[in-house]
């Protein structure tokens, strides 16, 4: 088994990916674009996951089992996640994180 | 001896279309650019879990993040009316701070990411579906039937938040 990319490339790129999508939110004020990069960043997780899981030797797929786990997680946050810009929205009608102030002390 | 090749080019090409597309989600101005582009981020990440041998995973990465996940950001999209401040990307006030402390948290973590080594003696092994699936239904039943009261729990949690009176 060729192994010509080395294990630190997948975990650099995981990395990346990650940080991309931690600068999204914290620069985008839409609330569905911050969702959006959050599943970038679960995503980004996962690349690692299964790259320690494959890579690192082990005989069993324990890496992958939470990958799907991270897949239950991840749709079940962009489902309530949505429920709730929704139920913002209806409250007030923006998708802009800095308008909704309600909860503020 | 060129046929060694086609990993590293492959991983190259899938690496530039990820981080490509995940600083186009970031900073397209079209909200529905951005959602295409998280799809097209997704894909390429599929081809990634193939480069590495996990073509479960990357079936599932398919059904459910291209699939589902993108399909319900695109409805919350239609959902609510995007306005032009969504186009105001690089004249907000937090921007720069929320750059600045992405940018130093990244440093380190990318510094100690390519030292990561392969370990010498990985013994080749087939598909990972079936030690896949022993590793859930064995050793991890227990998180897996808590997963699917998680999936109730937000499916009744998401219609109850937007139903209406």
């Amino acid at each position: 088994m060729t192994t010509l990319v080395p294990l630190g490339a997948f975990i650099a790129l995981s990395a990346a990916l990650f940080f991309i999508g931690m600068a999204g939110v914290l620069v985008r004020r839409n609330a569905i674009v911050i969702l959006m990069c959050v599943e970038l960043m679960l995503n980004a997780t996962n690349l690692a996951f299964v790259a320690f899981s494959r890579r690192l030797g082990l005989l069993d797929e324990r890496g992958s089992v939470f990958v799907v786990f991270v897949f239950v997680v991840a749709a079940a946050e962009v489902a309530v996640g949505l429920a709730i810009v929704l139920a913002a929205y209806r409250n007030r009608p923006t998708v802009d994180v800095d308008e909704v102030t309600e909860m503020k002390g | 001896m060129s046929l060694d090749l086609i990993e590293p080019i492959l991983f190259g090409l899938l690496a530039l279309a990820i981080v490509g597309a995940g600083l186009g989600v970031v900073l397209a101005g079209r909200i529905t650019t951005s959602a295409l582009l998280m799809a097209f981020t997704f894909l390429n990440m599929a081809g990634m879990f193939v480069l590495l041998g996990a073509e479960t995973i990357a079936a599932f990465q398919i059904l459910i993040y291209v699939g589902a996940i993108t399909v319900l950001i695109l409805y919350g999209v239609m959902f609510t009316p995007q306005g032009p401040r969504a186009y105001g990307l690089f004249f907000q006030k937090q921007t720069t701070v929320g750059a600045v402390i992405a940018a130093l948290a990244a440093l380190p973590v990318m510094a100690v990411a390519f030292a990561f080594r392969d370990a010498g003696n990985v013994p080749p092994r087939g598909g990972d579906l079936v030690p896949l699936a022993s590793s859930i239904f064995t050793d991890f039943a227990f998180p897996f039937e808590a997963a699917s009261v998680l999936l109730l729990a937000a499916m009744i949690g998401a219609i109850v938040l937007v139903k209406r009176e």
